[in-house]
């Protein structure tokens, strides 16, 4: 199934969930949501988990945390 | 001048009648986050994210309060704070309902390996008194059996499963519950299933007597059921994308509440007039909608999540129920003997492969040795060992490679740290590096130390972890088996497999090239 990351499309198996998505996406952009440097965002700027199932043709936005408010 | 002598109590009357009318509106209304004064005590330190107010046109009306909770998967530790709010609201004499939205299983070992799988989960949902369960795709992990159990408990709700006679005989496709006002809500539940084998996203053996049909287009059949009650409801495991397209095409709803993609509607989300919701996932959140319902229609409605990381109360007994829960026995049960320990990367990477091999009849099975966390299983194997040795719950992807896609993968994991890096099973391999220390050959071999044909593509089985880290080449993009490494661990060894073949046992090599001379 194929899922957009920041606009980029990855191509990627049946059932990967986000966390699967994210580190073939970039490992280093994995490991700062882990470590709660960032977050992973639907395209509607909802919060979603490392284990969040996809549907194919889903998108995920990852951005950094606003310091007045960090990542949970 | 009569005019205006006349009109004099009559204004006074239109003062007072509007005067009352903006009192009554006020009592009627629900509380916006800005004029929430004093929460429930339980949630006095919660986070209040997004209100949004809709018509508000009543002078009356009856308050509905709806908890929800989705994709949990057996993260239990909440549940006495989750208990302590619920509480306090259905003592407050609201209408409370509580309504689960699917995934409560699968996640957390002491919970999953529970006897049975799931009771805890099971046990704290009933003391929670759950009005509703629209069971998620992570249900069935345990099969039929424990959700047949979950149905006989809870009112549970999915109108795209179509079991056979005499399976899951209470699931029903919606319910009507009955408010303490008289207010009727209709709720219908959904599951997800997948584009391609058209069902839930676990292990199709999970779901042997069952049929399924798409989430959205059952869900178009079921408008109709709006005149049934005041408020209409779908509970929902189909996803967040999904509910917004569940909205786009039935604006008959009020409400979807849903799971699967473990998304945090924090802010609330109205599409096309239907309020959607969903709380987030391991019960970090508890999800709380605010209904007010006059002249039999819902005139104003909000969301919001509780973040449970920030609420203090607990009920004791939940939380003495955890504790117990937590001390899963279990989990020390023995599963398995082996005549010697198996010690090493190489036998105990034999052992995991053998097993995803084994379990799924694969020809072929990978394990990176960064997923090996034990030096050694003792000789008595336990459900904890496992979890020790095995503890990420990556799943189990098949993809189906030709041997030179198996070779561009052994490559790319033996230049991690040019050392072996991936344990097999179904073949052996030998890795041999030139002078130069670079790789010049990998020998891929069968069990009779034969040739691996390179005219045919073979079934392959790798953790979820080495299918999206390792770049390597492969045409087929694969597919989750909806398993874990550690479940094909576990079952393999259940199996009563001789445990004595691990011993000293060996499937990939390096073979190192020659020295560069120095003359």
């Amino acid at each position: 199934m194929q899922i957009k990351v920041n606009g980029q499309t990855i191509e990627i198996f049946a059932g990967a969930r986000v966390g699967d998505v994210l580190r073939k996406f970039s490992r280093n952009e994995w490991t700062l949501v882990r470590k709660k440097e960032k977050k992973v965002t639907d395209r509607y700027g909802h919060e979603v988990g490392l284990d969040g199932e996809l549907n194919g043709g889903e998108e995920l936005i990852i951005e950094a945390c606003a310091p007045a408010e960090p990542c949970s | 001048m009569k005019r205006a002598l006349s009109s004099g109590p009559v204004l006074r009357l239109l003062l007072f009648a509007l005067l009352g009318v903006f009192v009554l509106q006020s009592c009627a209304s629900l509380p916006t986050s800005e004029t929430t004064g004093s929460p429930a005590p339980a949630e006095a330190s919660a986070t209040t994210r997004s209100v949004l107010k809709t018509e508000s046109t009543a002078t009356t009306g009856s308050r509905i309060v709806i908890f929800h909770s989705n994709d949990v998967h057996g993260k239990i530790d909440n549940f006495a704070k989750v208990a302590a709010i619920i509480d306090a609201e259905r003592k407050s004499g609201a209408d409370v309902f509580f309504f689960s939205a699917g995934d409560n299983f699968t996640g957390d070992p002491v919970i999953d390996r529970y006897d049975p799988p799931g009771e805890p989960m099971v046990e704290l949902l009933d003391r929670l008194h759950l009005d509703l369960l629209s069971p998620g795709n992570h249900e069935f992990d345990y099969g039929i059996e424990a959700v047949r159990k979950l149905s006989a408990r809870f009112r549970t709700i999915s109108a795209n499963i179509y079991p056979q006679p005499g399976v899951l005989p209470e699931l029903r496709p919606y319910a009507v519950l009955t408010a303490k006002s008289g207010i009727k809500l209709v709720v219908f539940g959904l599951i997800q299933t997948e584009p391609g084998s058209g069902l839930p996203s676990t292990h199709p053996d999970k779901v042997t007597g069952l049929r399924f049909s798409e989430p959205l287009a059952k869900a178009l059949e079921l408008k109709k059921l709006r005149a049934d009650g005041q408020v209409f409801i779908g509970l929902t495991h189909i996803g967040h994308d999904q509910d917004l397209l569940l909205a786009k095409k039935m604006p008959e709803l009020d409400l979807i509440i849903g799971g699967h993609s473990h998304t945090r509607v924090e802010t609330q989300e109205i599409v096309n007039g239907v309020l959607i919701a969903q709380a987030g996932s391991d019960g970090q959140f508890l999800g709380r909608v605010d209904l007010l319902v006059k002249d039999g229609r819902v005139v104003e409605k909000k969301s919001r999540l509780i973040d449970l990381s920030k609420v203090k109360d607990e009920d004791e007994t939940i939380k003495a129920m955890i504790v117990k829960f937590h001390q899963n026995p279990a989990m020390a049960r023995i599963i398995a003997r082996a005549p010697l320990e198996i010690t090493g990367k190489n036998a105990l990477g034999c052992l995991m492969t053998d097993a995803v091999r084994q379990v799924h009849g694969l020809d072929i099975a990978f394990q990176n040795n960064g997923g090996i966390r034990l030096s050694r299983l003792p000789q008595t194997i336990t459900l904890h060992d496992v979890y020790t040795l095995d503890p990420f719950g990556n799943q189990i992807v098949q993809i189906d490679m030709t041997a030179a896609e198996i070779r561009s993968l052994i490559k790319n994991a033996s230049e991690k740290r040019y050392e072996i890096d991936l344990q097999v099973s179904g073949i052996s391999y030998i890795v041999r590096e030139d002078a130069g220390q670079q790789i010049k050959e990998i020998k891929l071999l069968l069990p009779d130390e034969s040739p691996l044909p390179e005219d045919r593509t073979y079934k392959v089985g790798i953790s979820s972890y080495i299918a999206s880290s390792y770049q390597f080449a492969h045409k087929d993009p694969g597919r989750s088996l909806q398993t874990t490494t550690a479940d094909d661990l576990i079952l393999y060894l259940q199996s009563g497999v001789n445990l004595g073949i691990y011993r000293n046992i060996q499937r990939a090599f390096w073979k190192k090239g020659a020295a560069p001379s120095r003359n």
